[in-house]
C-alpha cells in the first residue's frame, strides 16, 4: 500500500489492543455512526492498515486476520442480493453482531478511562501501618493434675532418649549403615496392616519411639501417596492429634500399583 | 458504654488497626448491634468530612480504615519523595473493567469481549493483587473464574462492588439492556 498512510500509522499501530481498538480508530476517523458502517469503506482502510503493517515487518497477531476475514464475511454478504422466504420477514442486518461486539468493547473501554482517573486520585492517599500492640494477657489456669505433669514429662524424657547416643563415647562400635527405607515398602506395610483392621492410628506404626525418624518421614510420605491414591482415608480430630488411618472403600490395592505409584516418589528416600 | 463517647472509641480503634477493620469487629468491641455500628460509622465519616481533616475514614467492602486526604498529596509529596508506581497497560485496565463488571468471568470471556489475546493483562493484575480466581465454571476444562479484589476497590477508590460507576453512553443503551450493569 501507498506511502501516505504507511506513515501516518508507523507510530499508531503499536498502540492500537487489538482489532476492535483499530475499528474503533477507523470510525472515529472517518466520523462514522457506528450503527450504519458502510462496510465496504472499512474494510478496505482495515486491510491498508494490515497491509502496512505487514511492510512494516510488524507481525500481525492472528486476532486480526480473524476480523479481516470477519469484514471480508460481512462484506461479501451484504454484496449478495438478499432472499427474503417471506415478505415480512425482516432482514437481519450482517453488521448487526459485529456491532453489537464493538459497542461491548467500547463499553469497557470507556469504563476503564473511569478506572484510570479513579486511579489516579485514590493514589495520592497513604494508610498507616498496623501497630503492634503489646497487651499482656491474663495468665489462663489450666484444667490438669499432676500427674498429667509427671506423664507429658516421661513423655519427653522417653522421646529425647532415643536422640541420645549412649555407650557411644569410648570407641566407635561400628560403622554407620545407610538405611534401607523405601516410600514402597512403607505403602505395602500400611496397606498389609489394614488388611485386618478398619483403621490405624499414625503413632502406632510410626513413633518416633520405635523407628528411626527416616522411617516416620517416610511413613508420613506413605500416607499421603496412598491417600492420593484414593486405597486409604486420613483423618484427624484437631491440629497435632493423631492421625487416623482409616481403610478406603476402594483398597483393592496391588503391589503393581504401588510399584508404579511410588517410582517417582522414591527419589526422596 | 455512653454514646457520645463512642466516637473516639472508634477512632482509637481505626488508628492502632492500621488496616481494615470490619464492621463486625468493630461492633463487637463497642457492644452493639451491626446496625448501630452503621449509623455510628456514617456519622464519624461524616464528621471528618464536614471537618475537614487531614486524615479521612475510607469505607472498603464493609470494612473502615483511616488514610490521608487526596488533596493533601502535594504536601505529602514536599515531605517524603513518592515512590513513582509503574502503571497498568491499556490492556490490564480494559481487562480489569470487564473483570469488574462481569465477575466471575473466565479468560474466554474476556477474550471474546476485548477480541485480543488477555494473557499478560490477567497475570500482571494477578500479580498486583487487583484480581484473583474465584472458583471454577462448571463446563468443559473447568475454567478458571477471575473476581476482584478488595486491593482493587482499594485502590480504585470503591467503596463496593455496587459502588461501581454506571457509566452514561447514551448513545449505546437500547442494544446492551439486557447487559445492564448490576
Amino acid at each position: 500500500m501507498e506511502s501516505s498512510l504507511t506513515n501516518a500509522c508507523i507510530l499508531k499501530i503499536e498502540n492500537f489492543e487489538g482489532p476492535f481498538d483499530l475499528l474503533f480508530h477507523l470510525l472515529e476517523k472517518n466520523k462514522i455512526n457506528i450503527y450504519d458502517i458502510p462496510i465496504s469503506e472499512i474494510t478496505d482502510q482495515y486491510m491498508d492498515y494490515l497491509y502496512a503493517m505487514k511492510s512494516l515487518d510488524i507481525e500481525i497477531a492472528s486476532e486480526f486476520l480473524l476480523m479481516a476475514s470477519t469484514l471480508l464475511h460481512i462484506k461479501s454478504k451484504m454484496l449478495l442480493p438478499s432472499k427474503k422466504e417471506k415478505e415480512d420477514e425482516e432482514e437481519k442486518d450482517p453488521r448487526e453482531e459485529l456491532v453489537a461486539r464493538l459497542i461491548e468493547y467500547k463499553k469497557f473501554k470507556a469504563i476503564s478511562e473511569i478506572f484510570k482517573e479513579k486511579e489516579v486520585q485514590w493514589n495520592r492517599v497513604y494508610y498507616k501501618l498496623p501497630e503492634a500492640v503489646e497487651i499482656q494477657r491474663e495468665d489462663e489456669i489450666l484444667n490438669l493434675s499432676p500427674e498429667t505433669l509427671v506423664s507429658m514429662y516421661e513423655n519427653i524424657l522417653n522421646k529425647y532418649k532415643n536422640r541420645m547416643n549412649t555407650g557411644t563415647s569410648n570407641k566407635m562400635v561400628q560403622i554407620l549403615k545407610v538405611e534401607k527405607v523405601s516410600l514402597r515398602l512403607k505403602m505395602k506395610e500400611i496397606i498389609k496392616t489394614l488388611k485386618n483392621r478398619v483403621y490405624v492410628g499414625f503413632f502406632e506404626m510410626f513413633s518416633l519411639k520405635k523407628k528411626s525418624r527416616m522411617e516416620v518421614v517416610t511413613g508420613f510420605l506413605a500416607i499421603l501417596e496412598l491417600s492420593k491414591m484414593k486405597k486409604v482415608r486420613l483423618k484427624q480430630k484437631k491440629p497435632c492429634s493423631e492421625i487416623l488411618i482409616y481403610k478406603s472403600n476402594d483398597s483393592q490395592t496391588d503391589d503393581a500399583e504401588i510399584n508404579e505409584n511410588s517410582k517417582i516418589l522414591n527419589y526422596y528416600t | 458504654m455512653e454514646l457520645n463517647n463512642i466516637e473516639p472509641i472508634i477512632e482509637a480503634l481505626l488508628f492502632t488497626s492500621g488496616d481494615p477493620l470490619s464492621l463486625e469487629r468493630i461492633a463487637e468491641v463497642i457492644e452493639t448491634d451491626k446496625k448501630t455500628a452503621r449509623l455510628i460509622m456514617n456519622n464519624l465519616i461524616l464528621n471528618y468530612n464536614e471537618k475537614e481533616r487531614g486524615i479521612m475514614i475510607r469505607e472498603i467492602n464493609n470494612a473502615y480504615q483511616l488514610c490521608t486526604r487526596p488533596e493533601y498529596f502535594q504536601y505529602i509529596s514536599k515531605l517524603f519523595e513518592p515512590r513513582h508506581k509503574q502503571a497498568l497497560s491499556q490492556a490490564a485496565y480494559e481487562t480489569l473493567a470487564i473483570v469488574a463488571y462481569k465477575q466471575p468471568v473466565t479468560r474466554a470471556k474476556i477474550e471474546q469481549i476485548r477480541g485480543v489475546n488477555s494473557d499478560s493483562a490477567i497475570n500482571r493484575l494477578l500479580e498486583k493483587n487487583l484480581i484473583k480466581e474465584g472458583g471454577r465454571m462448571d463446563a468443559p476444562g473447568k475454567p478458571i473464574y477471575y473476581v476482584t479484589t478488595d486491593e482493587f476497590l482499594r485502590s480504585f477508590g470503591f467503596k463496593s462492588l455496587s459502588d461501581l460507576p454506571l457509566p452514561a453512553i447514551n448513545d449505546l443503551k437500547e442494544l446492551n439492556e439486557e447487559e445492564a450493569y448490576e
